[in-house]
C-alpha cells in the first residue's frame, strides 16, 4: 500500500515545516476514485478523479489557523505554514480548545484492503455492467445506477508525536431498475470488487420493478413496515447524527440528552460502533484527529448507553475521548433472529418499503423524519406481498418508532453516507408503527 | 486574466489525440475557499483551502470519458488524458447508446465577475471582527443557548482550452454570510432563528457581499425572534393562505421548479440518485406549471448570481432563456448532449463542482419574474393566513411533486395584521397545485438574488452554486402544520 506510506511521509515533512507552532496537526488524503455511472442501459459518464488533499492546522496557544492544498512541493508547504500561521496570531481565541490528542496505540488495520479492486480498469468495471445492461433489456427495463471502485488513504501527524495511516478499498454498485409504472432497487457494497455478482444485483432489482403492473393507493394513517436495509440505513442516521457529544453535551439538541441510562427501544435493538467488522473499510482512528476509535455499544438492548467524542469535546467537558467525529461512523446494527422471508409472513397487513429518498430530521428531541419512499413499495397481506403501491411520504419520530421493531437475521453493508463518510451494517427491521402522511402520484 | 496553463494544455490535448480522442478539452482550475466560523465568542474555524488541477475529457465514438487530477507534471498530464480516453472507449463499448455531440466551436474569451471589494484587502482580524460583533449581537437574552456567524469567500480561476482551438480563462467570485441564534425554551425545546435568506446571504462578488448582509443589524431581531420561537405554540394544522417571504420562496424554487427543470433529470440521467422530473420535454408548450403570475427565466449572466459566468463548463455561452412563461411550460436547463437530444435551446448550464468532477447539467441561475406589491401590501391585503421565513428542513420525492418544507417562524396574520408566532410552521404540497394556487408576486421593493452554495446532484455527488432570484409571493389554501409520530 504505498500510498500510505507516501501520506504519512508527506504529513511528516509538512509537520517538520511547522515547527514553530505550539501545536500543529497535518492530515493528508490521496483518493482515487473511478465511476462508471449508466442511464438507459448504457453508460452516460464514465470518470476517474486522482487527488491528494494536504491540510495543516497550526496552533498558537488556543489560536489556530487552517490550510489545505494539494500543492506538496517545498515552496508550497512553506506558503501554507506561513499562512496558517498569519491565520493563528490574528484570529481571536477559541476557548474550547484544550489540545490536540496525544500519541496512543491503535489497533492495526487487517482487512479492508483489496488490490485487484485498487487495479481495476475501465473496461473491467463495463464488463461487469454488459450482463445487467442484457438483464435489464431482456424486461423492457430501463436503468441508472453506478458501478463504482475506489483507493481511499488518509494519513495524520502531529505535533505531539500521534501517527496514524490507512489505506481502505471500496466497491459499490447501485442499480435502480425502471419499468413502465413502477421501479426496483438493488445495491451492493464491500471492500473487494471480486465478490460482486452484477448478474445477481441486477436480478434483484428487475424482480422488483416487475413484481406487480399498475401501483395502488395507500391511505394516511399508521402501518407495520418491513424496511429493507437501505430504508433502515436512512432512518437510522436520525439516530446516529444526534449521538454526538458536541449535540448531546453543548447543544443540547439530541434526542439523548435525559435518556442515557434508560430503555428506550426495543430488547431486540442493540446499536454498536466497530471499525474491525469484515465489510467496513475504515481506519482505526479518528479521520479528522487521528485519536485511536474505540469499539463501544452505544444501544444495548433497548437501553441507551453512551454517546461518541472527539478529542475537542472530551478535552472541553472532561469526558472520554472515544476516537469518532461528532457522530458514529461504523454503526452495526445486531441482526435478530427471524429470517426475512420469515419477518414477512409475520406481517398479516403492512408495507415493504426497499428505500426511501430526502430524509431529513425535523424535530432532533425525538429523532423525528419526514422522507419519502423510492423504487419498490409494496402491500403486505397475509405474510406476502400483494401488490405494488404508489410512494408515500412518512413523518415518524425514531425514538417511539424503534421502541416496537423486530430485526431480521442477515446483515449486509448499506451504502456509505457521501458527506459524513458513515457506514453501516445492518439487517431489515419489521417497525410496527409508521405514519404515512400523505400519496404521492407514482411508484 | 492571465493564462497559465496553455502549454500544459497542448500536452494534455495533444497525448488524448494520439491515444484516440475524436475531440477533447481541458479545465485547469486554481481554487481557494476562506471560511472563518464563530459561535459564543470562539472562531471555531479558520481555514484557507485551495487546490489547483485540471479536468480532461475526451469523445470516443459517441462517448465521454472524463479524468480529474491534481498531478501537475508531464507523466501526471499523460496519465490524465491516456484514462480519459480509455474511459470514453470502455463507454462506447455498450450497445444502444444515443451517442454524443461531437463539439465544434472555437471560442476565445477573458472574463472576470465584477467584485467591489478585493477580499484580499480585508484581514483576518477584520473578518472575525465582524462576525465576533453580529454573534454577539445575538444574544439578547439568558435563554440563548448559543449564536454563529460566518462567512465564506470563494475565487475560482478557470482556463478552458479544447481541440478545436477555444482558449477561455475566467476569474469568477462568490462570497456568502449568516449569522443566527439558538434559545431554549421553559420545556427544554430549542428553536434556531437566522439567516439573511434560507442559509445566509451568498451572491456572485468580493467582499461587498459580506458588507451587504449587514449581520450585526439583524442579528437582534435573530436573537429576539429565538427567544419568542422556543416558547411559542406549534402551528396547528389546517389550509392557510401562506406568504412566503425570499427566505423560503427562493428555496421553493430550488427544490419544485430549478431541479425539475435540469434536463438531465427529465432524460433520466440522474434517475438512480436526484431522482427525475414529473415535467417532461414533450410537454414544452403545453405543460401548466403554475398560475399565470409564474414566470421563470434562466439567466446565467444574472448579476450578483452565484452560476453567473462568460462560458460554462463545455464551453458555451449563456443567454437568458424563458423556461415557464405565464405559467406554461417553455424549455429546460440543459447540455449540448441534452440540449440536442430533444431538439431544445441550450442555456449553458453546464457546471462542475471542481476539477476533479464530471461537468453536468446544474440550475446555475434562476430567476421568478417580480410583478407588483411590498411584502408589507401583501399582509395587508391577506385576511386569514400565515407568513414564514427562514428554514430548518426541507424535503422533496424523486420526481419534484410532492414536497414538505419546514420554516423557522410562522406569523399569523389576521386582517392585515401580523399577529401570533408558531414554531414549525410545516406546509406541504405538490408542485403543480401548489405553483397553481399562487395568487400574489411581490415586485422589485423586495426582489433579492438569493444564492445557495451547496446544492447536491450527480453520483459521485457534487455541490453546485445555484441563485433563485426572487422576491415574495402568496399561495392560496395550503397544508399546513403536520402531525409526527410511530
Amino acid at each position: 500500500m504505498p500510498d500510505r506510506d507516501r501520506a504519512l511521509a508527506l504529513a511528516e515533512r509538512v509537520l517538520r515545516a511547522a515547527k514553530g507552532a505550539d501545536q500543529a496537526q497535518v492530515s493528508v488524503t490521496i483518493g482515487d476514485a473511478s465511476y462508471a455511472r449508466f442511464a438507459r442501459n448504457y453508460v452516460i459518464q464514465n470518470l476517474d478523479a486522482l487527488q491528494t488533499q494536504i491540510t495543516l492546522t497550526y496552533y498558537a496557544g488556543r489560536k489556530s489557523g487552517s490550510i489545505s492544498t494539494d500543492d506538496a512541493s517545498d515552496a508550497s508547504i512553506a506558503r501554507i505554514v506561513a499562512r496558517a500561521r498569519e491565520i493563528a496570531v490574528h484570529v481571536p481565541p477559541d476557548g474550547g480548545f484544550v489540545s490536540l490528542p496525544k500519541p496512543a496505540p491503535i489497533a492495526p488495520a487487517t482487512h479492508g484492503y483489496d488490490a485487484a479492486t485498487a487495479a481495476a480498469t475501465p473496461a473491467e468495471r463495463v464488463d461487469k455492467l454488459q450482463p445487467l445492461f442484457a438483464r435489464m433489456r431482456a424486461s423492457q427495463l430501463s436503468s441508472s445506477g453506478f458501478l463504482t471502485t475506489q483507493i481511499n488513504t488518509v494519513a495524520i501527524a502531529n505535533s505531539l508525536g500521534l501517527r496514524a495511516a490507512f489505506t481502505g478499498t471500496t466497491c459499490g454498485l447501485q442499480l435502480k431498475a425502471i419499468a413502465r409504472a413502477t421501479s426496483g432497487y438493488a445495491e451492493y457494497y464491500s471492500p473487494q470488487l471480486g465478490m460482486l455478482d452484477a448478474r445477481a444485483v441486477a436480478e434483484r432489482a428487475a424482480l422488483k420493478a416487475t413484481l406487480s403492473g399498475e401501483p395502488g393507493d395507500i391511505a394516511p394513517g399508521t402501518y407495520t413496515v418491513l424496511l429493507e436495509p437501505s430504508a433502515f440505513a436512512a432512518a437510522l442516521k436520525a439516530l446516529t447524527q444526534g449521538m454526538g457529544g458536541f449535540d448531546v453535551l453543548d447543544e443540547k439538541d439530541s434526542w439523548m440528552v435525559g435518556r442515557i441510562g434508560k430503555r428506550v427501544f426495543s430488547p431486540n435493538f442493540t446499536l454498536r460502533d466497530d471499525w474491525s467488522h469484515p465489510l467496513f473499510a475504515s481506519p482505526p482512528f479518528n479521520q479528522n484527529d487521528g485519536a485511536p476509535t474505540a469499539r463501544l455499544t452505544l444501544i444495548d438492548r433497548g437501553v441507551v448507553k453512551r454517546y461518541v467524542t472527539d478529542t475537542y469535546v472530551a478535552n472541553k467537558f472532561h469526558v472520554p475521548d472515544t476516537g469518532h467525529p461528532n457522530f458514529p461512523v461504523n454503526s452495526i446494527v445486531d441482526p435478530g433472529s427471524a429470517s426475512r422471508e420469515q419477518l414477512l409472513a409475520s406481517i398479516e397487513r403492512g408495507v415493504l418499503v426497499t428505500r426511501t429518498w430526502y430524509e431529513r430530521v425535523i424535530d432532533p428531541r425525538t429523532a423525528a423524519i419526514t422522507g419519502i419512499t423510492r423504487d419498490g413499495v409494496y402491500l403486505i397481506e397475509g405474510g406476502k406481498l400483494s401488490r405494488a403501491l404508489k410512494n408515500f411520504r412518512y413523518n415518524v419520530a425514531m425514538v417511539d418508532a424503534l421502541a416496537d421493531v423486530e430485526l431480521s437475521d442477515t446483515q449486509v453493508l448499506s451504502e456509505p453516507d457521501s458527506d459524513t463518510l458513515v457506514s453501516t451494517v445492518l439487517p431489515d427491521a419489521k417497525i410496527a408503527r409508521y405514519r404515512v402522511s400523505a400519496e404521492t402520484a407514482f411508484a | 486574466m492571465a493564462a497559465h496553463f496553455a502549454a500544459a494544455a497542448a500536452r494534455v490535448l495533444d497525448t488524448a489525440t494520439k491515444a484516440g480522442a475524436g475531440y477533447a478539452d481541458v479545465q485547469f482550475w486554481t481554487i481557494r475557499q476562506e471560511d472563518v466560523d464563530v459561535r459564543n465568542g470562539d472562531v471555531r474555524n479558520a481555514s484557507d483551502v485551495s487546490s489547483a488541477g485540471y479536468g480532461v475529457r475526451a469523445f470516443v465514438d459517441g462517448s465521454w470519458g472524463f479524468c480529474g487530477s491534481d498531478r501537475l507534471d508531464d507523466a501526471g498530464f499523460d496519465l490524465a488524458a491516456a484514462r480519459a480516453v480509455a474511459l470514453a472507449a470502455a463507454s462506447a463499448t455498450v450497445a444502444g447508446r444515443v451517442p454524443a455531440v461531437l463539439p465544434t466551436e472555437r471560442v476565445r474569451a477573458d472574463y472576470r465577475t465584477p467584485a467591489a471589494i478585493d477580499p484580499a484587502s480585508i484581514g483576518l482580524s477584520a473578518r472575525a471582527a465582524l462576525l465576533l460583533e453580529a454573534e454577539r449581537a445575538a444574544h439578547v437574552a439568558k435563554n440563548v443557548v448559543s449564536a454563529y456567524a460566518f462567512m465564506t469567500l470563494f475565487t475560482t480561476a478557470k482556463e478552458f482550452y479544447s481541440t478545436t482551438g477555444s482558449a477561455i480563462t475566467q476569474l469568477l467570485r462568490q462570497a456568502g454570510s449568516g449569522c443566527g441564534a439558538s434559545a431554549i425554551g421553559k420545556d427544554g425545546d430549542v428553536q434556531t432563528r437566522g439567516g439573511p435568506g434560507d442559509f445566509g446571504l451568498y451572491q456572485g462578488g468580493g467582499y461587498e457581499v459580506i458588507e451587504r448582509a449587514r449581520l450585526a443589524a439583524r442579528a437582534p431581531e435573530y436573537g429576539r425572534e429565538a427567544v419568542l420561537l422556543a416558547d411559542a405554540p406549534r402551528l396547528p394544522p389546517g389550509p392557510r393562505d401562506l406568504i412566503l417571504d425570499g427566505s423560503v420562496l427562493n428555496l421553493q424554487m430550488h427544490e419544485s421548479i430549478g431541479h425539475a427543470l435540469e434536463l438531465d433529470r427529465a432524460l433520466g440521467w440522474e434517475a438512480n440518485f436526484s431522482g427525475v422530473s414529473w415535467a417532461t420535454p414533450d410537454r414544452v408548450g403545453k405543460l401548466r406549471y403554475g398560475s399565470d403570475l409564474l414566470t421563470i427565466v434562466a439567466d446565467n449572466t444574472l448579476p450578483l448570481g452565484m452560476a453567473t459566468v462568460a462560458y460554462d463548463d463545455e464551453g458555451v455561452r449563456p443567454k437568458p432563456v424563458t423556461l415557464i412563461e405565464n405559467g406554461i411550460l417553455r424549455a429546460f436547463l440543459s447540455s449540448r448532449d441534452t440540449a440536442a437530444e430533444v431538439g431544445l435551446p441550450q442555456t449553458a448550464s453546464v457546471r462542475a463542482q471542481d476539477w476533479a468532477s464530471v461537468p453536468i447539467v446544474r440550475m446555475t441561475n434562476i430567476v421568478l419574474e417580480p410583478r407588483a406589491g411590498t411584502l408589507e401590501s401583501i399582509v395587508a391585503d391577506t385576511k386569514d393566513g400565515i407568513l414564514v421565513g427562514g428554514m430548518r428542513s426541507w424535503s422533496i420525492d424523486d420526481h419534484r411533486l410532492n414536497f414538505q418544507f419546514g420554516p423557522q417562524i410562522g406569523y399569523e396574520i389576521k386582517n392585515g395584521k401580523r399577529g401570533r408566532i408558531f414554531k414549525q410552521p410545516t406546509y406541504t404540497g405538490v408542485t403543480p397545485t401548489f405553483w397553481g394556487a399562487l395568487d400574489r408576486v411581490g415586485g422589485r421593493e423586495d426582489f433579492e438574488v438569493w444564492g445557495t452554495p451547496n446544492c447536491g446532484k450527480g453520483e459521485p455527488e457534487q455541490s453546485g452554486r445555484t441563485t433563485h432570484a426572487c422576491s415574495v409571493a402568496r399561495f392560496r389554501n395550503v397544508t399546513m402544520g403536520v402531525v409526527s409520530g410511530a
